[in-house]
């Protein structure tokens, strides 16, 4: 029943628009585009946005808890390392070496496959000046990219957002998790969270007259498109939409947008496998909505358990295990769906950890360390410098790379976007993109 | 500009105006009863400020963290002091879920709701979060902290804070002393507390972060202390002005700055009413803050009666955020409030959990509080909240769920809506006058004929007397539109 009436509504909606009535403001700028492509195709085809099917897509991957880049990327050759940790050390026939100074930690083996393959970049020393050792500030840092005592409250993916992608469907950043991440916090809000696929979109209304009058007082049917169509409040605010208008938007976007997503999730499938955990499912239903031409530029999604103060080792090495396979999985997936080439993964972490291991097995709250960066595009090899051992700062690694350096790389060699100005000032650029 | 409204434009719907924005709304006898006693009573009434006798939570404990402390110095192997931490680390998680939902509670049930309204306003201002300072205790100190001076004196009020032991947490005072000033604190309290940026000199701030140098907690009780041996003694040169200041007194000279009066009447002005207030309306409020000497009452008190706080720009104009949405829905539906390990999990979908904001800069708010998944999710809470929050919703574990289906045939952990409590036998059979009842209650405002017109249409095709089921249909479509997420 619900499905004839939302079949029905959004018919009559486009029909009446493409005859010719005002397009009011109160229509989300990328379904007008989508009237117009769908003008000179037929009146009735289903919601094919035009944007989307070529342009290049970012794929954030968030290592929450602070990973341990020197147990991830291990100098083996270097006895400081050794000497500082004397527990939880990768011995030096276990690494997978990249060159004759540092390797992989041996749980990465899907990876370095995917280095030798040429798809893998790796950033050596990645941070940034006067580091905070709070997780939480220093996720602020990474997600604003801001100064460490600077304070920001858009994202630097919002930021993007808001200089490049105005106008565009909701999904243009899409997250998987129950909340968008800080990083998306935009001037205009957009972008969608998926959290369980299950749940997505408006519940059913009981029956039909009710899903007629819900949509209707959601501004989702076509006789109800001035805005004010409940009573007469007023409450308009100079700056843009009024917050009833704006709730009015975002309601039908939100109703456009998981219509489109299930739609896809109908008519796509996984053509590898996954490992079954919330990063494997994660990163399978991005590479379906990818395939399925869900518009979008920037996903977003994490990987927790990174904070190991405690028995780290085999924590440690499950968790860059999990990644490795579900990392290896998507990119597979995504070759043989012929869009290998339109996708990048950056992965990062809030901080790495100290030098030296503490008296639990672990290690605490650190600085610099490395990224990866992978997908057809990348240009491969090691950026950066791993930083030294012999010279720390109060016991902790000094970073090479500013962090914002390889986000100004893919901003502008991969997204095509103005940097300097998503970033507020220009940072040195890498190659590796 | 800034006169007081006229007394006949004094009515229904302004005192339902004033109910929602200086507290969480009310049902339609109290809006009436608001109603009848005229402006300047109605006012008066909102700010008395009366004892509310809301027990403490019972795991408030100072001594904790020096207990803690000693038992983890007393253990000996490092797998003993970890457990002991872990142990401790769950009990801060639970604490600050029972903390959140103590706080809900108050709110929903306060005599004086402006006090909880304007405890909330303090906590976005100076906003301090659970993620840094630990344990729960001091995040409920700070809240009682903001409670006791949320009515009473700007100046007071700013000192209580700069001693407040998860402020200092927060913000690093602790670390400061004479030899090293930590600047965190002196910068926000310019840049974020008193004045806003730009009105203040990187000078300054080094200045007076000497000044607040000393800072102290104590180690056994959590309480502030001053430690001389830390103070920096020497004369600073902060704002123009020479002297040895402390922390005082630099918060006095900022105080004597007229952009203080500015930027914090501006803040309220906007958090009451409505953003960007005209350039002439702020300069009335900044004069009307500095005659009052920083009281804040008798400021909030010519805010409450200005014409410009009834007027159409400021009328439903501002999103709830998630706490005004789940305060003013408990307070105005008999609905329950859900067990705090649920209600934070809605706090958190919504993007507003209390008690720990994104940083220090506070919850951006208006627009931002919705998103697609947000208002998605405001939808479906709202449908929970009216028939019963079904267990699947808030992800329990199969087993505890199978445990419920086996004892009711819709399984719910929490009781569904009371029909009879907003719904009288009669009005089963008046569908026109229950929805008018219902119209006001929902969306505290007089009934709108266009509107409930609409609602007619659909009552008039359900079967009378109306079935609890149809009369809670009803008010979740009343809940799931835009208008229900404004106020």
């Amino acid at each position: 029943m619900k499905e004839d009436i939302d079949v029905l509504t959004r018919r009559s909606f486009l029909r009446t628009s493409i005859l010719g009535a005002a397009l009011t403001w109160t229509i989300p700028v990328f379904l007008e585009r989508t009237f117009l492509a769908l003008n000179a195709q037929a009146a009735d085809s289903s919601l094919q946005p035009m944007t989307g099917k070529d342009h290049p897509i970012l794929v954030v991957l968030q290592l929450a808890g602070g990973n341990d880049g020197l147990n991830t990327l291990i100098p083996f050759e270097d006895d400081l390392y050794y000497k500082a940790r004397p527990k939880i050390r990768i011995a030096k026939e276990e690494v997978l070496r990249l060159n004759n100074l540092i390797g992989f930690n041996p749980s990465l083996a899907p990876l370095k496959s995917l280095y030798d393959q040429g798809h893998l970049a790796v950033i050596q020393g990645v941070g940034y000046p006067n580091p905070n050792r709070s997780h939480f500030r220093s996720t602020d840092i990474w997600q604003t990219a801001s100064d460490s005592k600077q304070v920001l409250t858009k994202g630097w993916i919002g930021r993007y957002f808001d200089n490049c992608c105005s106008g565009e469907d909701p999904t243009v950043g899409v997250a998987l998790g129950e909340q968008l991440p800080e990083a998306f916090a935009a001037q205009k809000p957009t972008g969608v969270a998926i959290g369980r696929v299950d749940t997505l979109g408006f519940d059913r209304e009981p029956d039909a007259d009710e899903a007629h009058l819900f949509a209707e007082l959601n501004g989702m049917e076509t006789n109800s498109m001035s805005g004010d169509q409940i009573g007469s409040i007023p409450g308009s605010n100079h700056s843009g939409l009024s917050a009833l208008e704006y709730l009015q938007r975002t309601a039908l976007d939100a109703q456009v947008s998981t219509d489109h997503i299930k739609q896809i999730l109908k008519g796509t499938k996984n053509e590898a496998q996954y490992p079954k955990n919330q990063l494997g499912n994660s990163l399978a239903l991005i590479s379906r909505l990818i395939a399925g031409g869900l518009p979008s530029r920037v996903y977003y999604a994490s990987q927790g358990g990174y904070d190991t103060h405690a028995g780290q080792i085999n924590t440690h090495k499950r968790l860059l295990g999990d990644l490795a396979t579900a990392l290896t999985a998507f990119c597979d997936d995504l070759k043989r769906k012929g869009i290998f080439d339109r996708v990048m993964v950056m992965t990062f972490s809030e901080f790495g950890r100290r030098v030296a291991e503490n008296a639990n097995g672990g290690t605490d709250h650190g600085t610099a360390a490395p990224m990866f960066i992978c997908g057809g595009g990348v240009k491969p090899g090691l950026y950066g410098q791993q930083p030294t051992l012999s010279h720390l700062d109060a016991g902790d690694l000094i970073f090479n790379v500013d962090f914002r350096s390889v986000y100004a790389t893919i901003l502008s060699n991969w997204m095509k976007a103005p940097a300097a100005q998503i970033l507020g000032r220009e940072f040195p650029k890498l190659t590796f993109a | 500009m800034f006169s007081p409204l006229p007394a006949d434009r004094w009515q229904f719907d302004s005192a339902a105006h004033l109910l929602v924005r200086a507290g969480f709304g009310g049902k339609p006898q109290e809006i009436e009863k608001l109603h009848s006693l005229g402006l300047a009573r109605a006012v008066d009434s909102l700010v008395k400020v009366v004892p509310d006798q809301y027990p403490n939570p019972v795991w408030i404990n100072p001594l904790e963290q020096e207990e803690v402390r000693l038992r983890i110095e007393a253990a000996i192997l490092p797998e003993e002091k970890q457990a002991i931490r872990q142990v401790v680390n769950q009990q801060f998680q639970r604490d600050m879920r029972d903390l959140i939902h103590w706080w809900i509670v108050r709110m929903v049930n306060s005599p004086v709701p402006l006090v909880e309204k304007m405890t909330l306003f303090w906590h976005g201002h100076f906003a301090t979060s659970g993620e840094k300072v630990k344990p729960a205790y001091k995040m409920w100190l700070q809240n009682e902290t903001l409670r006791q001076n949320a009515l009473g004196n700007f100046g007071q009020l700013a000192k209580a804070v700069s001693r407040d032991p998860a402020m200092m947490v927060w913000l690093d005072t602790i670390q400061s002393r004479k030899e090293h000033p930590n600047e965190n604190f002196a910068r926000e309290v310019m840049e974020l507390f008193m004045l806003g940026e730009g009105h203040y000199t990187e000078q300054d701030i080094k200045e007076a972060a000497r000044a607040f140098t000393g800072y102290r907690i104590d180690p056994v009780d959590q309480s502030f202390r001053f430690a001389p041996k830390q103070f920096d003694f020497t004369p600073k040169i902060f704002m123009g002005k020479t002297g040895p200041w402390n922390g005082d007194q630099v918060i006095n000279i900022i105080l004597s700055q007229p952009q203080c009066a500015r930027f914090i009447s501006g803040k309220i002005w906007k958090f009451f009413a409505y953003d960007d207030p005209e350039p002439k309306l702020l300069d009335a409020l900044t004069v009307e803050l500095l005659n009052a000497r920083y009281e804040l009452k008798p400021f909030l008190i010519r805010i409450f009666r200005s014409e410009e706080f009834y007027s159409d720009k400021a009328r439903n104009s501002q999103v709830k955020s998630p706490v005004q949405f789940l305060a003013q829905t408990f307070r105005t539906l008999p609905v329950p409030v859900p067990d705090a390990n649920v209600l934070e999990a809605f706090f958190r979908q919504m993007g507003q959990v209390p008690f720990f904001p994104p940083n220090i800069k506070g919850w951006d708010g208006g627009k931002n509080w919705i998103n697609t998944a947000t208002l998605t999710f405001r939808y479906k809470l709202s449908r929970q909240l009216v028939a019963g929050i079904s267990p699947q919703e808030i992800g329990l574990p199969k087993r505890q769920m199978a445990a419920i289906e086996a004892i009711a045939r819709r399984p719910t952990i929490s009781r569904p809506l009371l029909v009879d409590q907003v719904a009288s036998p009669q009005d089963r059979n008046e569908p026109g006058k229950l929805i008018d009842k219902l119209f006001v209650r929902v969306f505290q405002q007089a009934p709108q004929p266009d509107l409930t017109g609409k609602f007619n249409n659909l009552l008039s095709t359900r079967e009378q007397p109306l079935t609890d089921d149809a009369i809670r249909d009803l008010i979740v479509l009343m809940m799931t539109t835009p208008n229900y997420q404004t106020c």
